[in-house]
């Protein structure tokens, strides 16, 4: 009697239980890395705006400070993002009549905000403070990437917790002189205090930045 | 694990043989060793047998459950969603910084009276009050009641719309038809139109009430509180010629006597009151012995004076009366005769207070007759009260009058077709009527009533105008507190709902169309401030403060009528035995029923009862016993004023022969939260018996109604939880609450470097009002969870107020209460059993809860000595209707299937932590206080560094009285207690 199964039979159950077997792995390990993708955490994304605000412009070419618009940054939770009135301090006497600055102005005419399309966020249940931060020498590009060189902002960072974890459970690397903190151009030179002088400075304990209740409340 | 704990429980029992104790009890059924309750104590989620009939079946499961994998596999694969919109403001209002809380000040009423708060804003909306330390009424504290007047602001049953006969309408209309009648009512002298309020205080709305009268000569002007102090009042006029308020002292009080008083619980002051009772009850253990008050009360139904008292004596109305009228007499301001049948002892308090004339003081509630406060007034004078712990100021209320008599002839009037324009500036008149007036019916033919009230009740349907009221916190306006001082309310948003003012709607009158709040309440002060410096500052510093200076009421010098004995009415008759007297009470929470529509004050557990979300006929042990009641036994209640069914609930200390009804409940038009909880006690209560009535028969129905009281919730297995002594007991061993301790542990110990949080909890300061669980509850987004829920033993309360007595179970000698948060042990036993590191020990000690991390196993929980977790058993946040903006955002609103309890308010711990860091400077004590703490009237509850031998917490906790409780479990709690001390008198032999 002739064999049920063909010669090649062999091969092909090799094949699939090997091919099985891989695309378990494969699967397992895209559902481990998946999250840590810039197409999951949106890093350097950019969102669709109402107005193309360039950073690269009014940051890194005219030079306006962070907190010229991020007024609340230094005191407050939020960074605080600027009321139509900031924006029409220089558009009522500049490129009064561009298009691309409509929606501003119709804000203004309104009394209805501007919707701008958030870039980072958080979950609901982390609590960040950004007035923290910046007192302790991190700065803004530290996080958020080169603004200065964003002609639309997009995602700095992951804003993954085990982002967040490296920085707390290690700061030294990330820290400045707390007068830097704004300096979009900012490069670390021989004078500069180590990451650790700085630690001592302004007193950062890493050991209880790792709390829970640090974030989460 | 039974047998360990049994064996626990015997080996503090037998130590406890050898000292002092004698057994504490939370209720009758524990007191009478009922074998349901004591199983309780064995079980940790009692309510789970009764999820036997929600059983999902096999194949549903089967269903569910794959459904829910495929889901969680396709929402894997979803990328980063678009993070939503940020809207930032057009103009930034000044002063205002995104994200840093702002408090504003103004007051909310209770009854008329203001309370001071501070509104917390977060980006402009309210979201917390707190009480306001500058306003006398308040000092920092607030009750429960206050507090939840920020579930009012933002409750979405409240009315959105004019109404006139059930239809919407526009405010136009409204106007128009008002404008229609003034012709004809100017030709009358204002004939046929009345104004029908409830206790005015404010002086724009006097003002502009005052200057309608004048315009409208014929007008009148009505006045009803259904939970008001008529009898107080009257008791004045009797005993002064005229109405005039006390104002009591009792930081100068060393020896009071509580005739069924709400000095502690109720009456306009009573936050301040509290802490100045608390004081002088912390005088021992602050090394101030002989500064400690003694409390006397003598009352039917227990209040929280009566359960503070180192002596309390229940007795029947009559009884109460009849010691009054002793007392008068054994002071001389009564006749001889009113000696007879006076309790054995009288005597021994009549010495103490006579030993103590200057430092004593009586007070009765407004419960009490006319009579029995015409003699309280005669027995302080005697004492030597007037100067030193009472005084007395010219009324509050802006001219007072007696609110049943002003009903009673409105209605009479209505009835007769003498009114032809109502008014009813808020209130709800048709449901809270006494039921011999027949209120709603003859409501019903005035031509034309305008109701303004917050939401269409039980008044609003019958009226041909309703118009929503602007909350408190959301419209301009004026009143006094408990002293007599001014507070100008500043609106804390928008009109919501468009509603308006009281003051508003009387503008109409002169002609505006759409009258202005603001101006109408700034003409009566700037005309005030006139002349007395430079107005507008006044006005700036009244707003800011929350209190318009120097404006408490003058001293109002009185001196009493003779013969004062034979011009009162005559005592009330002993009733026969075996017929009962109903007593008619306010909801501890509900009052007169208008906070029928929150959640809050539904669900908090009243005092004594421990009943949510229902009231219940209230009555003694002994008397249920003799009609053969039990609890939740359906009773009918029969009284010459109709019938209704009630269950029947048995109160420990209420006075026999006597039940109580609680009024506020069995609302019928009313908002989601309130439709169908209770029954109307209003229904039986006549006008002439106000608080009693006599002659009320009950006959047993058979059947049964299911009562949510929380009294065996949450039970701790140990008789030592609760440590007493008396002043003299304290003398001679003042480490009687302490206990040896193990200090062994399998688990290494912890080291705080920067700070150790903990808390102390007062017992001596504690009156058991609880004001600190309704604060935990704004302040950390708790849900409501329903009746049915806290049947199941789920209530969410972060910190409860457990009820011990000690004694017999009629007449217990003590009641203590006990509040219990989180104890955050440094050896916690929830920690060690999650295997997923959802609640974790920080670096400060504290047990924080990571809700993101919890699966919701409940092992924690079950392992918890305290019984301080609450678990998430359903989405009960999320299926909350209350708005969003109403949350507190510093705090996670908590899913289901997460496990949740107190933390210490780690949001308020950490914003505190990031202001020093910022500075780089450590924490300063008193920098944080948690919303207990912030809350407590008596200021029981310390918290703070005990790593700073300086700071508050750490005085507290060197007391001699500090101990924890369950520490023979070597948990090693934050939260520790001072033991409750009592002064009694050595001349009364205790039962």
């Amino acid at each position: 009697m002739a064999g049920v199964f063909s010669p090649t039979a062999n091969i092909v159950t090799k094949l699939v239980l090997y091919g099985l077997l891989g695309g378990l792995v494969t699967l397992a390990g895209g559902a481990w890395f998946f999250p840590s993708t810039t197409y999951a955490t949106g890093e350097g994304i950019v969102q669709p705006q109402p107005v193309p605000f360039s950073h690269e412009h009014h940051v890194g070419g005219l030079g306006l400070d962070c907190r010229y618009c991020h007024t609340s940054v230094e005191v407050s939770a939020t960074a605080g993002l600027p009321p139509t009135h900031t924006c029409m301090t220089c558009h009522s006497q500049i490129w009064t009549n561009a298009g691309l600055l409509a929606p501003v102005r119709q804000s203004l005419a309104t009394g209805k905000p501007i919707r701008w399309n958030r870039v980072n966020t958080l979950p609901d249940y982390v609590f960040f403070n950004h007035g923290i931060h910046v007192a302790k020498g991190v700065a803004c590009t530290t996080c958020h990437g080169p603004v200065d060189r964003m002609p639309l902002t997009w995602k700095g960072a992951s804003l993954r917790m085990s982002w967040c974890l490296d920085c707390h459970r290690d700061p030294a690397p990330n820290l400045r002189p707390k007068e830097a903190v704004f300096d979009t151009d900012w490069k670390r030179t021989a004078a500069t205090p180590s990451g650790e002088q700085l630690m001592t400075r302004y007193h950062i304990h890493p050991e209880t930045l790792s709390d829970c209740s640090v974030c989460h409340r | 694990m039974t047998t360990r704990r049994e064996d626990l429980a015997r080996r503090i029992e037998g130590r406890l043989a050898g000292k002092s104790g004698r057994a504490l009890w939370r209720s009758l059924d524990e007191l009478s060793r009922e074998p349901a309750v004591l199983e309780t104590l064995r079980t940790e989620f009692p309510g789970l047998p009764d999820l036997a009939e929600a059983r999902v079946g096999r194949r549903r499961l089967l269903e569910l459950m794959g459904a829910s994998f495929a889901l969680a596999g396709l929402s894997g694969c979803a990328p980063a969603e678009a993070p939503g919109e940020a809207i930032p403001y057009v103009t930034m209002p000044p002063g205002l910084v995104p994200g840093v809380a702002r408090h504003f000040a103004t007051a909310v009423t209770r009854g008329g009276y203001a309370d001071g708060v501070l509104a917390i804003h977060q980006m402009g909306r309210p979201v917390q009050l707190e009480g306001n330390p500058d306003h006398p009424a308040s000092l920092g504290a607030l009750d429960p009641i206050i507090q939840a007047s920020i579930l009012d602001l933002y409750d979405p049953d409240r009315s959105r719309t004019m109404l006139t006969a059930g239809r919407v309408a526009s405010a136009n209309g409204m106007v128009k038809a008002l404008f229609d009648r003034l012709p004809a009512l100017t030709a009358r002298g204002g004939d046929g139109l009345r104004l029908l309020t409830g206790t005015v205080t404010s002086p724009t709305l006097a003002r502009q009430i005052g200057a309608l009268k004048r315009r409208f000569p014929a007008m009148r002007w009505h006045r009803w509180e259904a939970d008001g102090r008529d009898a107080v009042r009257t008791g004045a006029v009797l005993a002064f010629g005229r109405p005039v308020d006390a104002v009591l002292h009792l930081d100068q009080a060393k020896v009071i006597l509580a005739v069924e008083s709400d000095v502690l619980d109720s009456a306009p002051g009573h936050l301040r009151y509290a802490r100045d009772f608390a004081r002088r009850r912390r005088a021992p253990e602050e090394g101030r012995p002989e500064e400690m008050s003694r409390l006397y009360a003598v009352e039917s139904m227990p209040t929280l004076a009566g359960a503070r008292a180192d002596h309390r004596f229940a007795a029947g109305p009559d009884g109460v009366e009849a010691v009054v009228r002793a007392l008068a007499a054994e002071l001389g301001a009564g006749p001889a005769e009113w000696r007879q049948g006076a309790p054995g002892w009288l005597a021994a308090v009549v010495r103490d207070l006579s030993a103590n004339r200057g430092a004593a003081l009586v007070h009765a509630g407004p419960a009490q007759s006319p009579a029995v406060h015409a003699l309280v007034h005669a027995i302080n004078e005697a004492l030597g009260a007037p100067g030193r712990t009472v005084s007395y100021i010219e009324p509050v209320e802006a001219d007072p009058v007696d609110h049943g008599e002003s009903l009673k002839g409105l209605a009479a009037d209505m009835a007769a077709g003498r009114v032809d324009t109502l008014l009813i500036l808020g209130g709800n008149p048709a449901f809270t009527a006494p039921a011999d007036l027949d209120f709603a019916r003859t409501l019903g033919k005035v031509p034309f009533s305008i109701h303004l009230g917050s939401a269409v009740d039980e008044t609003a349907v019958l009226c041909t105008w309703h118009i929503p009221e602007a909350h408190e916190l959301e419209r301009w306006g004026d009143a006094r507190a408990f002293n007599g001082t001014v507070t100008i309310q500043q609106p804390q948003t928008r009109p919501l709902w468009g509603g308006w003012s009281p003051h508003e709607l009387l503008a109409v009158f002169d002609g505006e169309t759409r009258p202005d709040g603001y101006a109408i309440l700034r003409a009566t002060w700037m005309e005030s401030f006139q002349g007395k410096g430079d107005a507008e500052q006044q006005w700036t510093d009244a707003l800011r403060l929350g209190v318009v200076a120097d404006s408490a009421a003058a001293p109002a010098s009185v001196s009493l009528l003779p013969d004062l004995a034979t011009r009162l009415p005559a005592a009330p008759a002993r009733p026969d035995g075996g017929t009962l007297t109903a007593l008619f009470r306010p909801d501890p929470w509900l009052r007169d029923g208008r906070y029928a529509n929150l959640g809050w004050l539904q669900e908090l557990p009243r005092p004594f009862t421990t009943l949510t979300w229902d009231n219940a006929l209230l009555m003694a042990p002994a008397t249920a016993e003799r009609l053969g009641l039990q609890n939740e036994d359906v009773v009918e209640v029969r009284t010459t004023t109709g019938h209704l069914r009630a269950p029947v609930w048995r109160v420990t200390g209420h006075a026999p022969d006597c039940v109580t009804l609680p009024f506020g409940f069995g609302r019928k038009v009313v908002g989601r939260v309130g439709r169908g909880v209770g029954f109307d006690a209003f229904r039986l209560r006549p006008l002439d018996h106000l608080w009693r009535l006599p002659g009320v028969e009950l006959r047993k129905t058979g059947e049964t109604y299911r009562l949510a009281a929380t009294q065996h919730h949450q039970m701790i297995d140990s008789p030592d939880v609760v440590r007493h002594a008396t002043l003299d007991e304290f003398r001679h061993d003042p480490g009687f609450a302490k206990r040896k301790e193990p200090s062994q542990s399998l688990y290494p110990d912890h080291d705080y470097p920067r700070n150790a949080w903990g808390m102390a909890i007062n017992l001596n300061s504690c009156i058991g009002c609880s004001a600190c669980t309704a604060a935990c509850q704004g302040e950390n987004n708790i849900a409501v969870v329903g009746k049915d829920e806290v049947l199941r033993n789920r209530q969410m309360h972060w910190i409860r107020v457990d009820t011990w007595y000690e004694g017999e179970a009629e007449a217990p000698d003590q009641t203590y209460f006990q509040p219990m948060p989180c104890m955050h042990c440094e050896n916690a036993p929830c920690e060690v059993v999650c295997p997923v590191g959802a609640t974790m020990h920080d670096t400060d000690g504290l047990n924080v809860m990571v809700y993101n991390r919890c699966v919701g196993t409940r092992f924690c929980s079950n392992n918890c000595p305290y019984k301080v977790r609450r678990f998430n058993y359903f989405n009960y946040a999320g299926d909350d209707n209350r708005l969003s903006q109403s949350w507190n955002p510093d705090v996670s609103v908590r899913a289901r299937g997460v496990m949740e309890k107190c933390t210490y308010c780690i949001q308020r711990i950490r914003e505190a932590r990031i202001a020093a860091d910022r500075e780089s400077r450590p924490i300063r004590d008193g920098e944080v206080k948690t919303a207990c703490q912030q809350a407590c009237p008596a200021e029981a509850i310390v918290f703070g560094d005990l790593n700073d031998p300086d700071s508050a917490v750490s005085h507290r906790k060197a007391s001699p009285l500090d101990y924890g409780v369950l520490t023979e479990l070597n948990t090693k709690p934050r939260t520790t207690f001072e033991a409750r001390l009592r002064n009694p008198n050595p001349d009364i032999q205790e039962a």
